[in-house]
């Protein structure tokens, strides 16, 4: 194919192509010349192309159709990216367009079988009914039929079908949807007033049909307007649905957000198919679609051409194809009677005019060759007429999907046989063909009036600009919502043999329809699943209105009464990565984290934080903090501060044991339980003053003890304040028998044990930097946990470890910090408790204090459990044989159903055997006790252990 | 040691701010000031697109209680105020961020301390500068580059200079303060610095824009709000 010139018209006025810049692109791998400003179709089309795609089911072939973006005709690949519709796509050097859905060729598909002989096994459903058994069979089934079905194939490999995707948040005061005239009205007018206005047009130009009908200097004067008034005009921009108030609107490689006040649909009209057998074949094509051709790519649709419409849309495309050059041998007009311009136009021409005429057959191998006209519903007889191109107008169907995801309502309007809008919800305006004004002048009123509407409703305007609304409504409104007569189309033109297609998209018949009902399919919502209809590319826009009409044909019922299908989004089809955007994955990471990197540090994800899982030997790092020190970093932990007058007595309402009587410089455990005695949380309270406690969590639980602490300090109306401080403040643990020496390399404080005491929490400066020092152990050694700001804690984490680099520190992660822990029996709460465990069942009935004075949390509950039989208790088991049970392990009773699970299990080098813990039957909650751990399909024996494995007095801890 | 002082960074030792991997990488040319490791400048740097700096020196200090009587200002849910070289950002009437240089953070800590001692209700003054990370996003396309991350609007009629608007930035935490017009604050966690870095670099190299030091940024000596 080539020859850029060949093929089109004379300079049409208001063309969009550019004769003098000539493109090459490749159709499926033939090189194909375009001009600036074509489409992939209209490019294709001018060079001979009448076969664009081939059909999801029967693999019929499918040619241009509506030009315009509405239809699934023409999708194609480009660049590998299936689903691309040629019609719209602007051509780009050097572009590789592809075929879908046809193998081995567009032009011989062996698929079409299907449609040759499979037609009556192929019902609706039919992979449901003929691949059903042998049922084990159905995997494979499923993937030939996926195979030999579809709407194209993404590229294998995965770098080549990423592309950056953005997301865009716009807001604005007014959000037009729909560049025609009303829509441009509309934009220009609410932004002259003063609002603030986005434009989204589906098109690659705004403008709408003027852009087709010979109006493009205007439509591009409409355009220059709204821009001077500082309309935000985004072209090629389909809006995707309308989401209380947010509409998404898809350009490119940008979804928009738009969340506006206001939001203005003028959506226009969708001219409608008729539905005649052999209405698929290349060469059928709507009035629109060859007006498009011809006004804004100078391309002749075809050389003879019939025309068959319902309403004057036709006529006037008749005469463009005239003007075009085409020999327009008949027009058969449904209407008895058609009147106006148009009509004389045509007469004079000597232009066979056929009234009350529709067409019943259209003929041909491959493409249209031919046409049967004659009155609707002869299923014998008609007049037959040669051609290559049928022209047709079904009426148009007012685009109000949109509307109706925003709340909108339809009716069905008996005169026009379309569902027009009935209610129109609050904050949204509609203007144009969508409200019936298809004419030019009361389309551009509308416009305006909906434009003024909407920017008054938002203060914008003045009294006088207030008047000139209320003309231009009344001036509409003497305005007849359209003045030419529509001869409504009967659901099917004829019954002659051939498929007669409702729904393009999806290969869906008029016999399909009658099966789905006949099946008890009995209405358009049931219909639609089993049929699929309007469920394709097109979302309804070409098949729900003929659906609508056969389903009440079949029924014997109204078109109010069938109603229509819910419009759900996507109104426009959309890649899948559109909605992904880039992508947002919070990373917590605490100021010491590069230096963990430097270590080598496993790094993983530990709740919303990057933490260190190790530095490579776990084992080595557990070694470590028994025989000299470890140093980890804990700046993950939650961290509060809490203080005012009623600090103590909030912390003894929000936990079981009491915090009102710590002395300031001391630390105690604390279990937050739930108003259900369920565990929630632990961790640390250090009294820091007499109004002032700091308060740690565990790390994944910090913000939801935030917002627990804060919900109940708001209920109780304490004086006290709360301030999270998690992200404030960095902390390491420094752990191990020469941690107190390290301690003494690096600050003043005496750390002596009789002067610091385990459990204490002090102050000082460590390495020139100011830190709250905890004297706690969660490892089971002699260890400092420092806390200190976050902007200095990689010196303090340097610090500590030069101090005790000849002292033989080393750094150690979380792995190795769950071993120690589990070697001290110290729970980790999610990991060994569960939603339901509480206090007395997780062993730490000590922590309840039931006789406290101060209401508690939980304390209603706790009161219950404390009296009831314990079911399954927490506890420490070892194993002797070696064998580590997987977290989750199953414990057995030596008879019976599953009592109990294991949640926590290493391999201790420094006790050298298995230990672990589980919730186990509570009658064996018992030092010696024997318990059966089932686990991959293998029981070990263990003993139970209810105290600590490692230093089961705390002396270490404490020394 | 005073019992909350663990919560100020020391004067002895140089802070550094949560993004300074991310500056560095970058090419940051630091200089310490006022105790902080601060990133100057940048090579090709360029605010005639959209730039950002690294602001996370800057002071923090959270007041809780009786805002006004602590400030001595009428703060207006939001509006900042800009006073003696510091923004007052009030999140509810009982709740407000005072930004103010490093080298003032500590005297405008006791000073507003004291007045907390002497409010009629409890009210409190927390540094939590290292709580939060700060950019300053600047340039003609900066609420373009906002629009990336966060569906706060910063549409001037909407966030004026001096408007100040808590919210989610980047799927995380945040607040947003218009310094001048064209000129934003962006507040968020402290841990999130170098996840936020990375967002907002992406976004800006998408735009044409990159990071700047703090150096390229004009003052806000002169910054006054639009009736002031």
């Amino acid at each position: 194919m080539s020859g850029v010139s060949e093929g089109r018209l004379p300079e049409q006025s208001g063309e969009r192509i550019e004769r003098d810049s000539e493109l090459s692109f490749t159709f499926d791998g033939r090189e194909v010349s375009g001009l600036e400003g074509d489409t992939i179709g209209s490019a294709l089309y001018a060079n001979g192309q009448r076969t664009f795609s081939r059909s999801f089911k029967y693999h019929r072939r499918r040619g241009l159709l509506c030009c315009a973006g509405q239809c699934p005709n023409c999708l194609v690949a480009v660049d590998g990216a299936p689903g691309v519709r040629a019609c719209t796509e602007p051509v780009r050097e050097g572009m590789k367009v592809e075929h879908m859905n046809a193998s081995p060729s567009l032009n011989f598909d062996v698929m079409r079988a299907t449609d040759l002989v499979g037609g009556p096994f192929t019902p609706p459903g039919f992979y449901y009914k003929t691949f059903i058994r042998p049922r084990r069979f159905w995997p494979l089934y499923e993937k030939v039929l996926r195979h030999a079905a579809g709407l194209g194939k993404l590229r294998k490999s995965q770098p080549e079908r990423e592309w950056r995707t953005e997301y865009r948040r716009r807001h604005a005061d007014v959000l037009v949807v729909g560049g025609g005239a009303a829509g441009l009205n509309a934009a220009a007018t609410a932004a002259e007033l003063g609002a603030d206005v986005v434009l989204a047009d589906e098109g690659p130009e705004p403008g709408g049909r003027l852009l087709a009908e010979g109006g493009v200097t205007y439509a591009r004067e409409l355009v220059e307007r709204a821009r001077r008034a500082g309309v935000e005009i985004l072209p090629n921009a389909p809006a995707l649905g309308s989401f209380d108030g947010l509409v998404p609107v898809w350009q490119g490689d940008t979804l928009h957000q738009i969340r506006a006040q206001r939001q203005i649909f003028a959506t226009g009209a969708i001219e409608q198919p008729l539905l005649f057998p052999g209405n698929d074949l290349p060469g059928v094509m709507l009035s629109g679609g060859a007006r498009r051709l011809i006004g804004m790519y100078a391309v002749q649709p075809g050389a003879r051409a019939v025309v068959a419409t319902v309403d004057d849309r036709g006529l006037h495309a008749a005469l463009a194809l005239i003007d075009a050059g085409v020999e327009v041998v008949c027009v058969a007009d449904l209407r008895e009677r058609a009147n106006g311009s148009a009509a004389g136009a045509l007469q004079r021409m000597n232009v066979e005019l056929l009234s009350g005429s529709t067409v019943l057959e259209a003929r041909g191998r491959g493409e249209l060759d031919s046409v049967v006209i004659g009155p609707p519903g002869a299923n014998e007889g008609g007049r037959t007429f040669g051609c290559d191109l049928l022209v047709v107008s079904g009426g148009s169907a007012p685009a109000t999907s949109l509307i109706a995801q925003a709340g909108g309502k339809t009716s069905y309007d008996e005169a026009r046989g379309h569902f027009a809008l009935a209610h129109v919800p609050d904050a949204v305006h509609v203007a144009g063909e969508v409200t019936g004004h298809a004419e030019l002048e009361a389309a551009e009123r509308s416009g305006m009036a909906a434009g003024a509407d909407a920017a008054h409703a938002l203060g914008f305007g003045d009294a006088q600009s207030r008047e000139r609304a209320d003309a231009e409504r009344e001036r509409l409104s003497a305005t007849r919502a359209s003045d030419s007569s529509v001869a409504v189309p009967p659901p099917v033109t004829s019954e002659r043999d051939g498929k007669c297609f409702a729904c393009l998209c999806e290969d869906v018949t008029a016999k399909d329809i009658h099966l789905s009902v006949e099946e008890g399919y009995d209405s358009i919502e049931l219909s639609k699943r089993y049929t699929t209809t309007t469920m394709g590319p097109c979302q309804g826009r070409m098949c729900q209105l003929p659906a609508v009409r056969l389903m009440a044909k079949e029924t014997g019922t109204s078109m109010a009464d069938v109603g229509t299908t819910t419009p759900r989004p996507p109104w426009h089809a959309v890649p899948l990565g559109a909605f992904a955007g880039r992508p947002f994955e919070p990373a917590k990471r605490s100021s010491i984290h590069a230096r963990h990197r430097e270590l080598g540090a496993n790094v993983m994800w530990a709740g919303d934080w990057r933490r260190a899982y190790d530095y490579g030997d776990p084992k080595a790092e557990a070694m470590a903090v028994h025989k000299a020190a470890g140093l980890i970093d804990v700046s993950t932990l939650g961290k509060l501060i809490v203080q005012g007058p009623d600090a103590g007595e909030f912390l003894d309402r929000l936990y079981p044991n009491r915090f009102s009587n710590l002395k300031p410089g001391r630390i105690r455990y604390g279990v937050i339980a739930s108003d259900a005695g369920r565990i929630m949380d632990d961790g640390t309270i250090c009294r820091l003053d007499d109004e002032s406690f700091y308060v740690t969590t565990t790390s994944s639980g910090a913000g939801a003890i935030y917002d627990w602490f804060t919900w109940w300090l708001a209920d109780w109306q304490l004086d006290v304040q709360i301030v999270d401080m998690t992200q404030g403040l960095s902390a390491v643990n420094l752990a191990g028998p020469r941690a107190r020496a390290i301690m003494g390399r690096v600050t003043e404080l005496d750390c002596s044990a009789e002067a610091f005491t385990y459990l204490d929490g002090k102050q000082a400066e460590v390495a020139g930097v100011p830190c709250l020092i905890l004297r706690i152990g969660f490892v089971g050694e002699v260890g400092y946990e420092i806390h200190c700001p976050a902007a200095q804690g990689e010196h303090l984490w340097d610090a500590l470890m030069d101090a005790g680099r000849e002292l033989g520190v080393k750094p150690f992660g979380l792995e190795p910090q769950r071993l120690l822990r589990l070697q001290k029996l110290h729970i980790l709460i999610g990991q060994d408790t569960d939603s339901e465990s509480n206090p007395f069942g997780a062993a730490m009935s000590w922590i309840v204090k039931l006789d406290k004075e101060q209401d508690f949390i939980g304390k209603w509950a706790l009161q219950h459990y404390e009296n009831e039989q314990l079911e399954t208790t927490l506890v420490g088991f070892t194993l002797q044989n070696g064998h580590v049970p997987t977290e989750g392990a199953v414990v057995m009773p030596e008879n019976g159903s599953p009592m109990g699970q294991v949640t926590s299990a290493r391999y201790s080098e420094k006790l050298g055997r298995v230990i672990g813990m589980a919730w186990v039957p509570a009658a064996l909650a018992k030092d010696g006790a024997r318990i059966t751990i089932s686990d991959e399909d293998k029981r070990f024996e263990g003993e139970v252990q209810t105290s600590p494995f490692y230093d089961p007095d705390g002396e270490i801890l404490r020394s | 040691m005073s019992s909350l002082a663990f919560l100020s960074p020391g004067s002895s030792v140089t802070s550094r701010s949560p993004m300074e991997p991310g500056a560095a990488a970058a090419g940051a040319v630091f200089e310490e000031r006022d105790g902080w490791k601060v990133a100057v400048s940048f090579p090709d740097e360029d605010l005639s697109r959209v730039g950002f700096a690294d602001m996370s020196h800057l002071g923090k200090l959270e007041i809780q209680g009786d805002v006004a009587a602590v400030t001595g200002h009428d703060l207006k849910r939001g509006s900042a105020l800009r006073a003696d070289g510091a923004w007052f950002c009030p999140y509810s009437a009982q709740r407000a961020v005072v930004l103010c240089s490093p080298a003032d953070t500590a005297s405008l800590r006791d000073r507003l301390g004291a007045a907390a001692a002497g409010a009629p209700s409890l009210s409190s003054v927390i540094d939590t500068t290292t709580a939060q990370g700060a950019l300053t996003i600047a340039g003609p396309l900066a609420g373009e580059l906002f629009a990336r991350f966060t569906a706060l609007d910063l549409r001037p009629q909407v966030t004026p200079v001096f408007g100040f608007r808590p919210g989610s930035v980047a799927r995380t935490g945040g607040a947003i303060l218009c310094e001048a017009p064209d000129r934003y604050l962006m507040l968020f966690g402290a841990a999130l610095g170098q996840y936020v870095w990375t967002v907002v670099a992406d976004a800006a190299e998408h735009l044409g824009g990159g990071p700047v030091g703090v150096d390229a940024l004009p003052s806000l000596d002169a910054a006054e709000a639009p009736d002031a």
